[in-house]
């Protein structure tokens, strides 16, 4: 008796432990949904340029401290947009890194869209102004569970989709 | 309040434990050794580990194609060392959290005993980066569910500028780099800092067991393999970061924060983690449990035999040069740090003895609050009043079956453990007419409170273990009642009666 009750013991260990291993399933993404990637580290344009000190100026200075250069390292933050028709995806003012403020800002985004054709608009602002200093357009099909990885080029400056 | 608490867990495990009992022999009881069964469950993980080593590549490509080489091509002993690997690592999941629970309910985790405690902590934690990282080198699509949202959570530690998320997104951002890394952490890395870890974890304890009898090895063994064969493990589809997964065979064990980071958010899963972690490591000091004084040394007593180093639980005596002149060239020396005040080293002193008449009764080492005068007095106190005939029954302060002897109208003498006991009293109370029998109740056979003082017991009384009990005591005047495994209290009384009924002439 004692036996049977120890193979239970063990088959009942064994079955529990097959089957949280894999059981219940774990929906991650509805079959109509598709994905926005939207990701890129991207360092804002200087808030200020560079400046000639004056003579005055550099006189003042501690000798080991005199460039001719005044580079103040503060960067404008980054706004980034993403767009489907008129839909607004994704909207935000990435803050540069760094105690300075003088890093990169970076964005990642997961975003659920419906599966679909859609209208993508993205655009990026890194110099403080109104306007986007780079944008792209494009329809896209996404399929379902599709993943889209819109980036930023920093080389070409320009935004990458696919 | 927290006492509440142990005795509701204690309660459930109690339920727990029922169905067991029916199917092992107390001392084979796996409730009894789950510590060692984790123990035995990560050697199956690293032996089936050692094997899909030899045959894993670490590349992109070469991961997914090489695990299904193992599970499809090579299923006879690939797949169910696969197989094996990852239902030993489920398994070794469901033991730490019954260990922890145990510890926890059975008030095994304050005073000294904090050691243990703490350091189980960072042994999760490393048990758990190891299967996510297993998961991750199988690169399929649970493979690429668990990098991406793990990245989500790499980021939200601000030490990283750069997005980790950003390298599992695309395939041409992946690079072998990453599975280098996560290869050579899974294989080499988190593997050495668990077996240090458990070293550290068990480093204070005497004779920590770490092997579970051979019969429950060959039976969890027996019963992985069955498992692994039946339903052998399998990836999902080759990843491909173009495409989200869909519907995924999480593995709960492991991933059951997972969901969680997209239902709330890669923040709030730290929130949850960091703050349940901190919660299990300030457990043992809130609230504070009063601590009772530890084992004292009076040299004028100690002969240096070294019987109570032997039999501490838990490395709290140790022998030092001797530096009272006298011819002995060791004394005992107790660390009030690591000593629980159980008792178990008065038991095993050879000067712990009754029969002194002249001066105090003082023994080389004493606990002050229960001393060996005290437990002295208690027996004459004990046997005094006359039934007949007489049983004294010496139980230790844990257990509950004390409680219903004492309710059904029976003098009890109370120690702090049962190792507490040193034979010469059972000796005492029987041959200078105390009792005529002696009754020895404690907890859970395999499962005592101080880890030894059952055994230690049952091995002194059957004169294996010094001191041992004299051999003019007629063992069949001492009966042994450890409680029965579902705390049936009730019972006592019975086994007390027919205990007294068997010395009836
Ligand atoms: C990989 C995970 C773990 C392994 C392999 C492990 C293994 C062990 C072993 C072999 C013992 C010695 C048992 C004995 O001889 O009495 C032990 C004791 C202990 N463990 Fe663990 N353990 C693990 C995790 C944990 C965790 C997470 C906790 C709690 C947070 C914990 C708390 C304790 C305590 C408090 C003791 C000491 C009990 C005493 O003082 O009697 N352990 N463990
Ligand atoms: S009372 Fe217990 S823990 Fe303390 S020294 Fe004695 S045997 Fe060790
Ligand atoms: S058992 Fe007693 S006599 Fe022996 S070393 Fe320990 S304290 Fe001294």
């Amino acid at each position: 008796m004692k036996r049977v009750a120890e193979i239970a013991m063990y088959t009942a260990f064994a079955a529990f432990v097959g089957l949280l291993s894999v059981w219940p399933p774990y929906t991650n993404l509805d079959d109509d949904r598709a994905i926005i990637s939207l990701v890129f580290s991207h360092a804002g344009k200087r808030v200020s340029e560079c400046r000639q000190l004056t003579q005055e100026e550099l006189n003042e200075l501690p000798p080991n401290m005199r460039t001719m250069n005044d580079c103040p390292r503060e960067r404008h933050p980054v706004r980034v947009e993403l767009r489907s028709g008129t839909e607004i995806l994704y909207e935000a003012t990435l803050l540069p890194s760094g105690i300075w403020a003088d890093g990169k800002a970076s964005i990642y985004r997961r975003i659920e869209v419906p599966s679909g054709t859609h209208k993508l608009f993205v655009g990026m602002n890194d110099s403080g102004g109104a306007d986007f200093d780079y944008e792209k357009s494009l329809t896209m099909d996404l399929a379902p569970r599709r993943n889209l990885l819109v980036q930023f080029d920093g080389q070409t400056s320009e935004f990458l989709i696919r | 309040m927290i006492a509440k608490v142990h005795r509701l867990g204690r309660t459930l495990f109690g339920a727990l434990r029922v169905p067991m009992a029916r199917a092992f022999a107390s001392a084979e009881n796996p409730l009894n050794h789950i510590g060692a069964l984790t123990v035995f469950f990560l050697w199956i993980v690293l032996v089936s580990g050692i094997w899909l080593l030899l045959f894993f590549r670490t590349s992109v490509s070469g991961a997914f194609e090489s695990v299904e080489y193992l599970t499809r091509e090579q299923w006879y002993l690939g797949g169910i060392m696969r197989s094996l690997h990852r239902y030993a690592s489920d398994a070794a999941i469901v033991t730490i959290f019954l260990h922890m629970v145990k510890e926890f309910v059975f008030n095994r985790y304050r005073g000294p005993r904090w050691y243990s405690w703490v350091t189980g902590v960072p042994l999760v934690w490393i048990v758990f980066i190891l299967g996510i990282t297993g998961y991750w080198l199988v690169w399929d699509e649970l493979a690429q569910y668990v990098a991406i949202n793990s990245a989500e959570l790499i980021d939200r530690i601000p030490i990283f500028t750069d997005s980790m998320a950003g390298n599992f997104l695309s395939d041409e951002l992946l690079s072998d780099r990453f599975f280098t890394l996560m290869a050579f952490l899974h294989l080499i890395g988190l593997p050495i800092f668990i077996v240090f870890g458990i070293w550290m974890h068990i480093f204070r304890l005497t004779g920590p067991r770490i092997n579970p009898p051979r019969r429950m090895m060959a039976g969890t063994l027996l019963a992985m393999l069955i498992l692994s064969a039946v339903y052998p493990a399998a990836s999902h589809e080759q990843a491909n970061l173009a495409m989200a997964p869909e519907v995924l065979r999480l593995d709960w064990f492991y991933l059951h924060v997972y969901p969680l980071i997209r239902i709330w958010s890669p923040g709030w899963v730290w929130v949850l983690l960091v703050g349940v972690s901190s919660i299990i490591v300030i457990m043992p000091w809130a609230p504070r449990q009063k601590k009772e004084p530890p084992a004292l040394v009076t040299l004028d007593y100690c002969n240096g035999c070294e019987r109570c180093v032997d039999d501490c639980p838990f490395g709290a005596v140790e022998m030092v040069a001797r530096t009272d002149g006298t011819n002995y060239s060791h004394q005992a020396s107790v660390d009030p740090d690591l000593c629980v005040s159980c008792g178990i080293c008065v038991g095993a002193c050879p000067t712990a003895t009754p029969f002194r008449s002249q001066g105090a009764l003082l023994p080389g080492i004493d606990l002050p609050d229960r001393s060996a005068a005290k437990l002295r007095d208690d027996i004459i106190a004990a046997g005094a009043e006359k039934s007949s005939p007489h049983v004294i029954v010496f139980g230790c302060r844990d257990d509950a079956q004390l409680k219903a002897i004492e309710k059904a109208g029976h003098r009890v003498v109370q120690v702090n453990c049962m190792g507490q006991l040193p034979p010469s009293y059972i000796d005492f109370a029987l041959s200078r007419g105390h009792a005529d029998g002696v009754m020895l109740l404690g907890c859970q056979d395999g499962d005592c409170s101080y880890r030894f003082g059952a055994e230690w017991t049952e091995q002194r009384i059957a004169r294996q273990r010094d001191p041992m009990l004299r051999g003019r005591v007629d063992v069949s005047r001492v009966a042994l009642g450890w409680q029965a495994p579902w705390a049936d209290n009730a019972n006592a009384v019975q086994k007390f009666d027919a205990f007294v009924e068997s010395l009836k002439p």
